[in-house]
């Protein structure tokens, strides 16, 4: 682990390049670029407040406010769990050439995706006046289910990255995994809307503490209870555990698998 | 290993401390013949019982120590490890067997341009490279306009590179590898590529490396080249050191063990009905 920390600081700059790298890719060519990055969820918002808030009528005020502050951080995880997990093979013809610590591959596409979340906060902040809905002083508190959520995603991405350089069969487990893991996430509808007897499932998630912390300070205006902060760095710190570890295991023979 | 071809390269240590050791090293590749790529073949494969591959050493035992200023060329036919040497010695491997100790800085330029990026602009990807390498955004803006300069990119350095010919990309690539001045430089059969006048300023970069003190290990066919330009010449075949020497002598051991004349007799006993 301080192995790791090490490497983030001595190759920061190399970090911060391929993160800019991958967006700037990743909007290139297109007309609006960077716009992208905050079009994307204004135009889901439209979308999903037209489905869940005018058709399904779900009885939950400023509904775009209450699902968009856990949706945007969903959309990160998701996504950058999909981009991680291919950072090794896709650039396995760098690996095979230039010796590198490896760990540098999925911290860059953490780094971009946070990019892109942060980019996406802003429409959310905008819609926030726009709905008339209380804009409150634990917006301030975000950057703490931010730092559990990016621990909890780089430890998932080490460990996906390093299972797809053996079997590629890995990314597409993982989409279907992805979807899953949504629907145990109370992302679209609060926890209550599940029968007592089926809540169990959703509690097994590690994300849960994570979510619940993005939503009562953006939407309730209130902070989590001491021991859901705690649950959710103990989850982070876990996964990351695991997931660097299988990949700091593993690292030296990814070149002959690439 | 010999004796004989130890005492050979303690012979030639002479010139200082070795900046490049490599001790009894061996790579071991596992071919497989049909690699199971996807869960579905390795269920397949598990249900067979036929693990289908071989081990085969790509370098085998090989020792050596090259001094600081030295340069060196890897002689062998193709498939001998020079390349595999060249890639455990850069750290891209790490060897099944053995220890490597570099001291300095490195510019492995292995294959030229490992490491740009085909959608960014040229000057975009000298700092990219520059930082793959282990360099800081700032040595390689100091450094921007003289690689620009050497590789004689003009305006097209801000283009992506992906529109570049293939002679720009070689030239780009190695103006930035040697430009940020390594202790050690690795060339892997790069003068191959570029045009004429390019290759004599390439060589002309290397020469001036090597008055520089820099030690260089270089992997080439051509042997006219290692007799001009190397003090020392290793022939690796099949992954073992079979000469380490100067130059004309490993030559020699390389062009007798594969002159014509050996060729044909290997040729005609092999294809004799057993």
């Amino acid at each position: 682990m301080i192995q790791l920390v090490r490497d983030a600081i001595r190759y920061h700059e190399l970090i911060w390049a391929l993160a800019l790298k991958e967006l700037k890719v990743r909007y290139k060519r297109s007309v609006l670029g960077f716009l992208w990055a905050l079009l994307n969820p204004a135009l889901l918002m439209l979308v999903l407040t037209a489905v869940f808030a005018s058709i399904m009528k779900f009885p939950i005020p400023h509904y775009p406010v209450f699902l968009l502050c856990v949706l945007l951080p969903w959309t990160f995880f998701s996504q950058a769990l999909a981009y991680g997990a291919e950072s090794i093979v896709a650039n396995g013809e760098l690996i095979k050439k230039i010796s590198l610590p490896k760990s540098v591959f999925p911290m860059a596409a953490l780094v971009s995706n946070l990019i892109n979340l942060l980019l996406s906060m802003i429409p959310l902040m905008l819609l926030v006046p726009i709905l008339r809905h209380p804009f409150y002083v634990t917006w301030l508190y975000l950057p703490v289910p931010m730092l559990a959520l990016a621990i909890f995603t780089l430890g998932a991405m080490f460990f996906f990255a390093a299972a797809n350089v053996y079997y590629r069969d890995v990314s597409h487990i993982l989409q279907i995994v992805l979807q899953a893991w949504f629907y145990i996430t109370p992302v679209i509808f609060p926890l209550d809307f599940i029968p007592e007897k089926y809540r169990w499932i959703f509690k097994l998630n590690p994300l849960i503490y994570v979510v619940n912390g993005f939503r009562l300070a953006v939407y309730y205006g209130q902070l989590p209870h001491l021991q859901s902060i705690a649950a959710s760095f103990v989850c982070a710190f876990l996964m990351l555990f695991i997931g660097y570890y299988l990949f700091r295991r593993h690292q030296n023979d990814f070149v002959f698998y690439v | 290993m010999t004796s004989s071809s130890m005492s050979k390269s303690r012979r030639i240590e002479t010139a200082g401390a070795a900046v490049i050791h490599v001790d009894d090293v061996s790579q071991r590749f596992r071919v497989i013949h049909e690699r199971p790529d996807t869960l579905r073949e390795l269920f397949a494969r598990f249900l067979r019982h036929n693990a289908s591959y071989h081990d085969f050493d790509a370098v085998k035992n090989v020792s050596l120590d090259i001094p600081k200023g030295q340069m060196v060329g890897l002689i062998g036919r193709n498939g001998s490890g020079k390349s595999t040497l060249l890639k455990i010695i850069a750290g891209v491997y790490r060897p099944t067997k053995g220890s490597v100790q570099v001291t300095g800085s490195l510019a492995p330029l292995i294959e030229l341009g490992a490491g740009f990026h085909s959608e960014l602009t040229g000057r975009e990807n000298i700092v990219l490279n520059g930082l793959l390498m282990g360099y800081s955004r700032q040595q390689m803006e100091d450094r921007e306009d003289s690689i620009i300069e050497f590789s004689e990119l003009g305006e097209f350095i801000d283009a992506p590179v992906k529109q570049y010919s293939s002679g720009m990309y070689s030239r780009l690539a190695f103006a930035v590898a040697t430009e940020v001045d390594p202790d050690i430089l690795l060339l892997d059969e790069i003068l191959a590529v570029g045009d004429a006048p390019f290759r004599v300023k390439c060589l002309a970069r290397i020469e001036a490396f090597r008055e520089r003190g820099k030690t260089i290990v270089y992997v080439t066919h051509d042997m006219q080249q290692v007799r001009n330009y190397c003090d020392r010449a290793i022939f690796l075949d099949k992954g073992e050191v079979l000469a380490d020497s100067e130059p004309e002598e490993a030559i020699r051991a390389y062009m007798t063990l594969w002159s014509p004349e050996a060729i044909t007799t290997t040729a005609r006993l092999s294809s004799t009905p057993v």
